[in-house]
């Protein structure tokens, strides 16, 4: 009996990529914001649609839906950022009044998309829920095009941010905001912009992996509800104060998951499988419990 | 029914779900306004309640009635409990002593799942938490559908029916006693906040540096907060499905996590009052905009649930901008001292 197959290790790797280009804005918000970030499970969302309704609309190639949902994300996020967050900053609220209103907002858009889709079958009659668009994907050497998209995208993502953070201006601003606020601005750094642009990037980056989706499984409504365990999970698991952790934390989460729960389904019983939400759960709380600071955390020793 | 029958249940129901509510604040104001632990995960609790008290109460009733019969109390639940309810029907006594009986259980339940869920994080900032909470939150439903045994599976279980001894007075009888565990709860978290006990909590809550510099242990305060918190949610988990009963796997965060954040932040965190006046006024505001929304159904392609989910986001945003204190400001309690007594005693000393 073959406990692993071809299929597992590419259903892991294309959940990992995901995951992992989710996790990044998770992470790169708490190290901005110093918040987490509730919202990004309806972040996914849109980007899920706009891939869905673009590609039952207008063109049949789903891929073109990636751009337009890293736009489009981008924009609610600095939407999120300039109408709610920077009000209640400029307010003094405290970390948890902030994280609340991220939850809000999410109800909000959970709200939006729940419309969008009955709007979908009741004005133009198409199906808009437990929906699919794997047909519609490319195969190259056999397997499917998402693979290689997801993983390129994810390459060509950390890619971008890494070159950002350390050779541009901007990214330097950036990293210095992350590090001492207060102090970024008295050496004038414009330190609500540089928290704009981590929410753009950061809401584009989680509009991408919603984006690709729908190639990948069912979407509904609440798809990214369903994700944002694992994403916190990946980022925790990465490391809260390490940008690049969410990476290493996605790779490791989607190996658990996928592959632990396939070789359990054929040892235990096809069962298990049902479980699997329960898998991130466990994963958080082994590294809370051993490593709060996360893998990246390990090799980082900091002295207080 | 006559019109006047109608108002009546309508007002019965109100009050009904404000006690639940109610209840549910009082446990979330105790953890994040007392103690400042965010749980976004309280739904975790109240379902933990609501799913245990639906899987043991016909199990339990069977066995502790007696009733002879070869059926499975989950898988056969209607043929069951037409049998295990004309016994209750019959003894009032025995009813309302299962009612206890389940309550103790469905909290317990509650305080359980709380003390899972904030294992892993109690000792960390109070974000880890806070994500560690929200994530927890909603596996219960994953198991719940999943483990046929426990409620049933998706389509749920109906529990034996505990005010059924009120006849037609049913709801008006399990409304009075859902009110009545509400007042209760009330006066004793009001009682709670001033005892050195409460206290402590708010010392925590305002500087976890001061407090661990006069010996308290923070850890383990904290675990008692959400333990209270959370057996308190389950509380209301447990007459919730009493009251309504039936149960299925359906708890979100929305309606029980959401929503009572929403009500202590309108009513004021950190105030017992004002989770009082947060759910009063949410839950009768919340039953109008259910009642006057229907007029909008058909003219509008979508389904109007999801019009509230945009109005109360939208509320819960302008709170949290323009008035994040909410109605009631938390009363700063200290302790009378009596200044003359003490200095009598240094003086003799």
């Amino acid at each position: 009996m073959q406990l692993v197959t071809l299929s597992t290790i590419v259903g892991w790797l294309t959940y990992s990529a995901l995951l992992s280009l989710m996790a990044l804005g998770v992470t790169l918000l708490y190290r901005t914001t110093k918040i987490a970030n509730f919202a990004h499970a309806s972040f996914v969302t849109v980007g899920a649609y706009v891939t869905y309704t673009l590609t039952i609309t207008l063109s049949p190639n789903p891929y073109v839906g990636v751009p337009v949902a890293f736009v489009l994300v981008g924009v609610i996020a600095l939407l999120l950022f300039y109408a709610v967050l920077e009000p209640m900053r400029r307010r003094n609220s405290s970390t948890v009044m902030l994280m609340i209103a991220t939850l809000s907002f999410d109800i909000i858009m959970l709200g939006v998309m729940n419309i969008h889709a009955d709007y979908l079958t009741n004005v133009y009659v198409l199906p808009s829920r437990n929906v699919l668009l794997s047909g519609s994907d490319f195969k190259f050497m056999g397997e499917p095009g998402l693979l290689f998209v997801a993983l390129g995208t994810l390459a060509l993502c950390s890619a971008a941010l890494y070159l950002l953070l350390n050779f541009t201006t901007l990214g330097i601003a950036l990293r210095a905001s992350m590090e001492n606020s207060s102090l970024s601005e008295a050496i004038g750094i414009n330190v609500s912009m540089m928290l704009a642009v981590s929410w753009f990037i950061a809401g584009g980056l989680a509009g991408i992996a919603g984006a690709l989706i729908p190639l990948w499984t069912l979407i509904n409504p609440n798809v990214g509800t369903l994700l944002l365990a694992s994403m916190f999970c990946v980022s925790i698991v990465g490391g809260l104060e390490q940008t690049y952790g969410a990476v290493l934390g996605g790779f490791l989460l989607g190996l658990v998951d996928v592959v632990g729960t396939s070789v359990l389904a054929s040892l235990v019983g096809p069962w298990v499988a049902f479980y699997e939400p329960v898998i991130p759960l466990l994963v958080l709380s082994a590294t809370l419990i051993i490593a709060p600071r996360g893998l990246a955390g390990l090799r980082v020793r900091r002295g207080k | 029914m006559t019109p006047l029958d109608q108002v009546i249940l309508f007002v019965v129901d109100l009050l009904a779900l404000l006690a639940v509510y109610l209840i549910i604040n009082i446990g979330l104001n105790i953890q994040e306004g007392i103690t400042g632990i965010p749980n976004f995960g309280i739904v975790l609790a109240v379902a933990g309640g609501a799913y245990i008290t639906g899987g043991l109460s016909t199990r339990l009733a069977v066995s502790l009635l007696r009733v002879q019969t070869n059926l499975d109390p989950i898988f056969n639940n209607i043929a069951v409990l037409h049998l295990v309810n004309p016994i209750l029907r019959s003894q009032p006594p025995t009813a309302i002593a299962m009612l206890v009986l389940f309550l103790i259980i469905g909290s317990l339940a509650g305080a359980l799942m709380g003390l899972i869920s904030s294992a892993p994080a109690v000792r960390l900032r109070e974000d880890y938490l806070a994500i560690t909470l929200l994530a927890f939150g909603e596996i219960l439903n994953v198991i719940g559908i999943g483990y046929k045994p426990l409620i049933g599976g998706p389509i749920g279980v109906n529990l034996p029916d505990i005010f059924g001894w009120a006849g037609q007075y049913r709801f008006y009888v399990g409304t009075f006693v859902l009110l009545l565990v509400a007042a209760a709860i009330f006066a004793y978290a009001g009682y709670l906040i001033k005892t050195p006990f409460g206290r402590t909590l708010k010392a925590i809550r305002d500087s976890e540096i001061v407090a661990r510099s006069l010996g308290k242990d923070i850890t383990r305060y904290r675990t008692t907060s959400i333990l209270l918190g959370s057996l308190l949610c389950g509380t209301a988990g447990s007459l919730w499905v009493l009251y309504s009963g039936a149960v299925t796997p359906t708890y979100a965060r929305f309606d029980w996590t959401f929503l009572p954040w929403l009500m202590i932040l309108l009513g004021g965190i950190g105030s017992n009052r004002g989770a009082l006046v947060g759910t009063v006024v949410f839950v009768a505001l919340n039953k109008l905009i259910v009642y006057y929304k229907y007029a909008f159904v058909g003219i509008l392609p979508f389904d109007i649930v999801w019009l509230n989910y945009l109005l109360l986001g939208i509320i819960t945003i302008l709170i949290l901008i323009y008035r994040p204190e909410g109605i009631v400001r938390e009363k700063v309690t200290a302790p009378k001292l009596n200044l003359s007594a003490a200095n009598k005693e240094i003086q003799s000393s």
